[in-house]
């Protein structure tokens, strides 16, 4: 059940009704749990039968750990839930002949509820709310990878239908629409001919393809994250941001604070922290070396292969070189000031970021370096290989699109346009939603599969 | 000891690290109100902290810390 299906649409209007036609905590979260029950088991009953394991064995897991603090056996409550855990995902990950899906999101979000106990946060009384934490639905396939300390204190209490709220919701998810269907979704089958084949391409459709597949999987990823958390507020829900402008990052490091924001804190928090702490004894070096490791961990995350390690080890050589040459940007900053700086350090991040996710989009790792080797082989082509098989008026509808996200970024980074536009005139907002929806609908590619990151 | 001389030591630590000559600290500022401060600065922060008061702050220390002040008073608690 797509987020953009008609089989969602209604699924969501009829549970949105539901859930405040009728009163009380109980009332709305035995709904949210029959329709994620619903909402998982429609894609397939393995899925939801993984999805209930993991909650089970956690939720009891974490209750003995905490009763066990004081013993000498909790650290091997600790270890031996952990091990379990990533046994679990790792045998579904790699050798499960299906891929539960949702299963690399909520397992995160189980690791650091038990690692929370153990560093002394206490452990969920009712196995409703847990459930909930663990599998609600809009959050359920692809993130945000939620904690229990955000969320739970969520679940304690009924949500009385919000009307501002619900409209800031639903603004949310059309931005969500807007990103997926008119920019991902219109650029992927061009990018995708060419990802896909590498060795039937052309230099100049490398470099496209290179150039332009950061945006697409922004588009995508942001696209679907907008719409969970929209819908999240719909049901009366703040769930945890993901994306924040990470084009406009001047490193590899603020990148990664501005990507996928509930993986890479996450990582930090759980990996990174413990890692560096134990390693501080070496200096640069074990900070170097927990850096490595940590981006590491974050491509295998993504998927079995090398490419995926060798998309991590990328990212962390960038970090590692730009935590040791601190001091050669600050000339470049000095020497040429910040109007000049700001934006190359803008592109020269992003030329770096599309490089990497080589790795992470193209099979072989030797497709990534015949990918390299022949990006600049762009001389002898043509117009019409440069169109990557799109008409004219996509390409427009595709430049424009991109140009519109990045300039509403922009404002909305200074005003949140959002409340911005709930304080105009009935009739200017209205006129807003109508042209608003229009355009998704005129310009929108419909038809094209699923959001990239459900396959994580 | 101070808090007030933990937290000038502290400045110049962050100062030395940061590669940022007279950072001005206060008790309130996290890791959002100081330029260069990120997870892997911090780590090379808490390193010279120790070194420079002869303690080993645990794990569990270390992530606690909220802010400034949060470090301060791990530090006058363990160098006591």
């Amino acid at each position: 059940m797509e987020f953009l299906s008609i089989p969602f649409t209604v699924f969501i209007v009829i549970t949105i009704l539901l859930y405040y036609a009728g009163k009380g905590k109980r009332w709305q979260h035995g709904l949210l749990l029959t329709a994620s029950i619903i909402f998982i088991g429609y894609y397939h009953l393995q899925y939801l039968l993984y999805a209930i394991g993991i909650t089970l064995f956690t939720f009891y897991a974490g209750k003995l750990l905490h009763k066990k603090k004081e013993d000498k056996s909790a650290s091997w409550i600790f270890v031996g839930s952990l091990a379990v855990l990533v046994g679990v995902w790792l045998t579904a990950r790699y050798w499960s002949p299906i891929f539960p899906l949702g299963i690399s999101f909520y397992t995160f979000q189980a690791l650091s509820y038990l690692i929370e106990i153990y560093w002394d946060e206490e452990p969920e009384e009712s196995l409703l709310d847990f459930t909930l934490y663990m599998m609600l639905f809009m959050k359920f396939l692809s993130g945000p990878i939620e904690r229990g300390y955000e969320l739970l204190p969520q679940l304690k209490k009924a949500h009385a239908f919000d009307y501002d709220k619900a409209v800031y919701g639903l603004k949310l998810i059309a931005w969500g629409a807007f990103l997926k269907l008119v920019i991902a979704d219109r650029i992927a089958p061009s990018l995708d001919s060419v990802l896909n084949n590498v060795r039937d391409a052309t230099g100049a459709q490398l470099m496209q393809a290179t150039m332009l597949y950061p945006i697409q999987l922004y588009a995508d990823f942001a696209g679907y994250t907008h719409m969970a958390i929209g819908l999240g507020m719909i049901f009366g829900f703040k769930l945890s941001p993901n994306f924040d402008r990470p084009f406009v990052s001047l490193s590899t490091g603020e990148l990664w604070r501005r990507w996928h924001q509930s993986l890479s804190f996450w990582v930090r928090d759980y990996v990174f922290m413990p890692l560096s702490a134990e390693t501080r004894t070496l200096g640069r070096w074990g900070i170097y070396l927990s850096i490595l490791v940590t981006f590491v961990a974050i491509g295998v995350w993504h998927g079995a292969g090398w490419t995926f390690a060798l998309y991590g080890v990328f990212q962390g050589i960038v970090i590692i070189y730009e935590t040791a040459a601190t001091k050669f940007r600050d000339n470049i900053r000095g020497t040429f000031g910040d109007h000049i700086y700001r934006p190359l350090m803008m592109i020269r991040t992003y030329i770096l970021f599309a490089l990497s996710l080589l790795f992470f989009r193209v099979a072989k790792i030797s497709d990534v370096f015949y990918t390299y080797r022949h990006i600049f082989d762009g001389m002898k082509t043509n117009i019409k290989e440069m169109r990557l098989g799109m008409g004219d008026q996509d390409w427009i509808v595709f430049g424009i699109a991109v140009v519109v996200m990045f300039i509403i970024e922009y404002i909305n980074s200074r005003h949140n346009l959002i409340a911005w536009s709930a304080k105009c005139k009935v009739w200017q907002r209205w006129t807003m939603y109508v042209v608003a929806t229009l355009l998704i609908f005129l310009f929108g590619a419909f038809g094209v599969e699923n959001f990239i990151y459900i396959q994580f | 000891m101070e808090k007030t001389e933990v937290l000038a030591t502290l400045e110049k630590i962050f100062s030395e690290v940061l590669k940022c000559p007279d950072i001005k600290l206060d008790y309130s500022m996290t890791t959002k109100d100081v330029d260069g401060w990120d997870s892997i600065t911090n780590m090379m922060i808490i390193s010279d902290v120790e070194k420079h008061y002869g303690i080993h702050l645990k794990l569990r220390e270390i992530i606690k810390m909220k802010n400034v002040g949060g470090l301060c008073d791990v530090i006058m608690e363990r160098a006591e």
